[in-house]
């Protein structure tokens, strides 16, 4: 086998499944605006930092979720260590809802769908109603008192709409699955989309900006 | 019996008005947000000083 490092060897064709797939991936964002280093003069404002905020909640809940996994329901029903990282979760649970509503106001009050960002609004939506079922399963997986009068409340709605065979809240062992497993995994996936989403046709302008600072390409451009 | 004056006890304080009913550190939590989204609009970003105008070309 031979280094491919030679002035004259044949280029690898573009039919290669490989090199399709490195110009697609390139392709995914302009150039530059994966990681930019520069923004609009628009983005100087406090509004535009609770989508981050939100971002850096949903880290400490991933990472307080993975301890209280390890540690297990005793662990955090009766240890101080466990009872700490349990507090943790909840707030930066409480802290990932607030960030995320207010970033959901800022963005609705900007119409940030403007510019052919009507995909990164609708992962928002999906992010946002895949929170709340992740939210919901977690407070089912309490073990306490708690999770049972909810699961008790809200298995007759379930049941109503016919998920309830599905998806049984009188389960923990389900909810527990669901709670850390499949959810966060969907969280996970679109919250990525999403991030590449914003990265790729950049932040959404506000009202006032000017036409030629805004970016907002309606007709044609990557969707 | 004790048990059940104690069950029937309320989880907190309400706020009623008609048919809308909310506790009140629901909405105590409500208003702060709308309080930061507020502050988010108002207050002034702060810039890096002696670095000129930041982007504005991307």
């Amino acid at each position: 086998m031979t280094a491919a490092t030679g002035a004259d060897e044949a280029p690898t064709p573009p039919t290669s499944w490989t090199v399709r797939t490195r110009t697609r991936i390139s392709r995914i964002v302009p150039q530059g605006q994966a990681l930019p280093d520069r923004q609009p003069a628009y983005m100087s404002s406090w509004i535009y930092v609770f989508g981050v905020l939100t971002i850096a909640a949903l880290l400490v809940v991933i990472a307080t979720g993975v301890l209280l996994a390890i540690g297990g329901v005793a662990w955090w029903h009766v240890s101080p260590a466990g009872h700490f990282v349990n507090s943790l979760h909840l707030w930066s649970v409480e802290l990932f809802f607030a960030f995320m509503v207010i970033h959901l106001w800022g963005k609705f009050w900007m119409a940030a769908w403007r510019g052919n960002r009507a995909l990164t609004w609708m992962t928002g939506v999906l992010a946002f109603l895949g929170s709340i079922g992740t939210a919901f399963t977690g407070y089912l997986s309490q073990s306490n008192f708690d999770s049972q009068w909810i699961s008790t409340q809200a298995k007759d709605g379930l049941n109503a709409v016919g998920v309830g065979a599905y998806f049984n809240v009188l389960n923990p062992g389900q909810m527990l699955v669901w709670h850390v497993t499949l959810l966060p995994l969907l969280i996970g996936l679109i919250v990525a989309i999403h991030l590449v989403l914003v990265r790729r046709h950049g932040i959404v302008p506000p009202l006032e900006a000017e036409a030629a600072d805004a970016n907002l390409a309606d007709e044609g451009g990557a969707r | 019996m004790k048990s059940s004056v104690l069950l029937a006890d309320p989880a907190g304080r309400y706020i009623s008005a008609g048919v809308i009913q909310i506790s009140l550190t629901n909405a105590i939590t409500i208003g702060a947000m709308i309080v930061l989204f507020a502050l988010a609009i108002l207050l002034p970003f702060p810039r890096h000083g002696g670095r000129g105008r930041r982007g504005g070309d991307s």
